[in-house]
């Protein structure tokens, strides 16, 4: 039942997050109104699209069919990644202004862009661990026994707690440490989906590994069970990177660097002077 | 919204030119099985030559679903009660290459050892 409740956790907790946290930025600046469709119709899309991705998984017997799969879903966690980026980013860029000075020209912006990119990102968000857990849970029906339901059902609870106290417990800091605190995570978790996809990329011969292991620290944190496990999960820590690895993983955060440094040495005076704590 | 089309235009033909580069050489493969039972992988150690491209052959024989995973070997592969499936695996350099089955962490551990 433990073992029911952790994974379960840990599979739809990504998922969560990211929703909970656009839902909670969505909220911050006063558009959850028009937002708030965007997030529903991903959820919606996302379910649906894990579904089918469950039966893929479990039907396609073939090498090919296989094969196009693993880069339907490498390519599937990149775009989350690139999506999350550019989410984060755009929030650094126009996060500091609050609503009222937002003009009807930019909230026009936010519906057309921002929307489709909140919809698709949370749809994939979904989908990804949705699948897996679909599978997990199909695997339980088949054990006797209420409890190992029991600890599938408090597992997705936790989950939603988690994400909840998570987007909902750093609003009580300012808006200035909450829209930091939560940016920080999506950029981790941007990077654990983002090294999931060039792995996976390597996997499929398509990317070369160059020097593969680079070092291995699995005898210090080991990225298989427990602590390391989770970190490999959110923020894409591996005990034996390849040295492509770990030059992708250099390349997404001098992107970030390179990208929220040029924001924040150049903020414009209308947007340094709108710093405000949540109600 | 244009950028997002064009994006989208773009990683679709990169798509396509991997998948090119992917198939060349899939045919007849080496192939080693693994059964997934009662929360193991079995056998525990998988003996392969290097350099060689070969497959994974993973059977769910057990109750639950199994989670095949390889953080060194790059796969994961979720499988249901029953259900077969595989991976095949890059050329790799003689070494030991850890595996374990994500959904029983505690028992489901094993290794490749390439030499």
């Amino acid at each position: 039942m433990a073992n029911a409740l952790f994974i379960v956790w840990r599979e739809s907790v990504e998922a969560l997050l990211v929703i909970g946290i656009l839902w909670a930025w969505l909220k911050v600046r006063g558009e959850l109104e028009r937002g708030r469709w965007f997030l529903m119709g991903g959820i919606a899309g996302g379910v649906l699209l894990a579904g089918a991705l469950a039966v893929a998984m479990t039907v396609v017997q073939d090498e090919l069919a296989g094969t196009a799969l693993e880069y339907f879903r490498a390519v599937m966690v990149l775009l989350a990644s690139a999506l999350i980026l550019q989410m984060v980013l755009w929030m650094v860029r126009h996060g500091r202004s609050m609503k009222k000075q937002l003009t009807a020209g930019a909230e026009a912006a936010f519906t057309r862009a921002g929307g489709l990119g909140l919809g698709v990102l949370v749809a994939i968000a979904v989908a990804r661990e949705g699948a897996e857990t679909a599978i997990f849970l199909y695997g339980l029906s088949f054990s006797t026994g209420s409890g190992l339901w029991l600890g599938a059902l408090s597992g997705f609870l936790l989950a939603i707690a988690t994400a909840w106290l998570l987007a909902r417990g750093l609003r009580f800091f300012s808006y200035a440490i909450f829209f930091r605190a939560t940016s920080v995570l999506l950029l981790l978790l941007a990077c654990a989906l983002w090294v999931a996809g060039v792995e996976q990329l390597i996997g499929l011969e398509a990317l070369p590994s160059l020097i593969d292991p680079l070092w291995d620290s699995s005898a210090l944190l080991d990225d298989s069970h427990g602590f390391g496990n989770l970190l490999a999960n959110f923020a894409g820590y591996r005990a034996r990177p390849s040295l492509m690895l770990l030059l992708a993983v250099a390349a997404y955060w001098l992107v970030v660097w390179f990208w929220t440094r040029r924001r924040v040495a150049s903020p414009s005076p209308e947007n340094s002077m709108t710093m405000e704590a949540p109600r | 919204m244009r950028g997002l089309v064009r994006n989208t235009l773009k990683s679709s033909v990169a798509i396509g030119l991997l998948f090119n580069a992917a198939f060349v050489n899939a045919e007849s493969l080496s192939s080693y099985e693994l059964v997934a039972k009662e929360g193991r992988l079995i056998p525990e150690t998988v003996r392969v030559a290097a350099g060689q491209r070969f497959k994974i052959v993973v059977r769910n024989e057990g109750h639950d679903a199994v989670e095949f995973e390889s953080t060194d070997l790059k796969k994961e592969k979720v499988l249901a009660p029953g259900a077969t499936s595989f991976v095949v695996i890059a050329p790799l350099k003689p070494g030991s290459y850890r595996f374990f089955d994500d959904f029983h962490p505690d028992t489901g551990t094993g290794r490749i050892v390439v030499e």
